[in-house]
């Protein structure tokens, strides 16, 4: 196999690339990071007490922005950035001048592979989002353009050229991503299965986006990743990275835009409070019977071109059905909209000629 | 993984083998297989003898026992192509299918050991699916998974698997122009997952390694016309595939792909592929766009009348790409005749 040399063939993107990184303690984790992130600018979102210093360690090239910095820069539109709450990351992207956005929470470390290597989650993502995805037909050898594996026999060959990889959603070895029913249940149970696939989400098929490894191209779906209101003065949490999820996939799904799932691993080390987990997530559980088939049935009118169109789109259409299961979600319609504003905002400098933003 | 002390579900799976020529590659399987029945459908040559190993249970078909027992209906069954298997499925007696090409044998797992493929298979078959959401770890049924943060509680019952799509070490079953293209790739990469297909997502199902519910989805399994005097090969389990997942998704059932894995040997001679595929290539190109438009109305409750649908669709819609579509299309309906003859109790769905 190919490895060494593809390693050094596959484009490091270092002036193309950020890395977010919501924090509320310290980045002690950087250092195991290090030999992968130090080319990378980082973009950390400070949570809670903005008079508390987050100590970066040496040598990387980064901008930090706490609470105070986000009221500052948003002004009243700050009011959709979550706050006691890793949501708030998607400030991040929000600020960000690159083409693609790397986050990764705090309690992630570097995970090594079957044979002991240590895994290079980010050359794994810039290898998911640089190649096409393929959503209209599943390929069982997973991504053909992974190396040795191809499209199969019976794939239709006008499907061969894929579409643009928008999203690039990494796993996690040891502590799974479960929620907080499933944590109380299975308190022990650890993820140890390493699968070696990188796989496309099927078009019209909605997934759990997790937000603790994932990578997307900010300019094909940046928009749509916004994380919610969450936290502080908010009847939720842990459903940031969830509503982010859904309002990508089917936008993805309607212009055309592939997610992958699968590889890379990162090694999750800390378990949340199942106690703490269910207090916040609890009404998310019995919401999101009802969130599901909106989001199943959502259809996005044609005229939605673009991502802004489509997620304005979207939150009028949670006004207009999800405001009877809680009115919750008429504010959260309300701050997908101030969100599109800023974002269009922060992003007005550099606008393309045929409308998209940069 | 220690040799079965018992054999799951023995006496309720068939294991279906087409050959043309001998079933050496059995001696292999014997530990995993040989506590099962099997059906051997014998294509080709009817006068010559197929050898099949010592300590085995079996059935054997050839084209004359087909002809006696389908009577004018035969004609549905292919001759000289492994699609003849289809004929297998029709005459077992059992509730789970089995079936696998003679030249795949056992493969070997990263650690070393020996991969039961039917015991994995079963344990696909008898454990739900979940094809109206993704489940980021995969199956959550396996030991070690379970469903992520996220997935909505109210579909974690999944639904009924009838299909278990294994897949292949060694020479990946690729179509003739990437056999061509890339005649030294083996498939060397070992995914540790099996995973359901979501709903209205359409796939490329291969024979190589194949298990089934019979009662659930048996009828749409039929491997269509090819071989001698058709006009297309290497696609009768891609048409069965098709047509399987759009009954299986009508009538929320669950499809599987992943493990097991075996160890394919032989590598098909690309040149004949070509000669045989070739019309396929670019007939899916207008095969794919009517299975991914078919809307089957809500009273096809059984599995024989979305496929009697299926086959009114086809005679209308793909007959004008060829005519070879409006044979079909009537071997379809025949398929389903000989079926319900052969299988008269069990007319509805399981």
């Amino acid at each position: 196999m190919a490895s060494e040399a593809s390693k050094s063939a596959v484009p490091l993107l270092k002036d193309e690339l950020d890395i977010v990184i919501p924090t509320i303690r310290n980045l002690d984790f950087l250092e195991m990071w290090r030999p992968f992130f130090q080319p990378y600018h980082l973009i950390i979102v400070q949570d809670g007490d903005p008079s508390k210093v987050i100590k970066v360690p040496e040598g990387f090239d980064y901008e930090l922005y706490n609470r105070n910095d986000i009221n500052r820069i948003l002004g009243p539109k700050a009011s959709c950035i979550s706050f006691k709450d890793s949501a708030c990351r998607c400030f991040g992207y929000m600020v960000s001048k690159k083409k693609y956005i790397y986050t990764i929470d705090d309690d992630c470390f570097v995970a090594k592979d079957p044979s002991g290597k240590d895994i290079n989650a980010l050359e794994q993502h810039i290898k998911n989002l640089l190649s096409p995805s393929t959503p209209f037909f599943f390929n069982t050898l997973y991504d053909p353009y992974r190396d040795g594996a191809d499209f199969v026999r019976g794939y239709p060959f006008s499907l061969r050229v894929g579409v643009p990889t928008a999203v690039s959603h990494g796993l996690w070895l040891n502590i799974p991503d479960y929620d907080a029913p499933t944590q109380l249940v299975k308190p022990l149970e650890r993820n140890t299965r390493y699968v070696d696939a990188v796989m496309t989400i099927p078009k019209g098929t909605l997934f759990p986006m997790c937000g603790m490894n994932l990578a997307f191209n900010r300019e094909l779906i940046g928009p749509a990743m916004y994380f919610g209101l969450m936290g502080d003065g908010q009847p939720i949490g842990r459903y940031d990275d969830m509503w982010a999820g859904w309002c990508t996939k089917v936008i993805c799904d309607h212009l055309g835009l592939g997610v992958k799932t699968g590889l890379p691993y990162i090694w999750h080390s800390k378990a949340s409070n199942p106690f703490v987990n269910l207090k916040k997530e609890y009404k998310g559980i019995y919401w999101q019977e009802e969130l599901i088939p909106f989001f199943q049935s959502v259809t996005l009118p044609k005229e939605c071109t673009t991502v802004q169109k489509c997620y304005i789109e979207i939150s009028k259409q949670v006004k207009a059905k999800l405001g009877k299961v809680d009115e919750y979600f008429l504010k959260l319609a309300d701050a997908m909209v101030t969100w599109i504003e800023a974002w269009d905002e922060i992003n007005a400098s550099a606008e393309l000629p045929n409308g998209l933003k940069k």
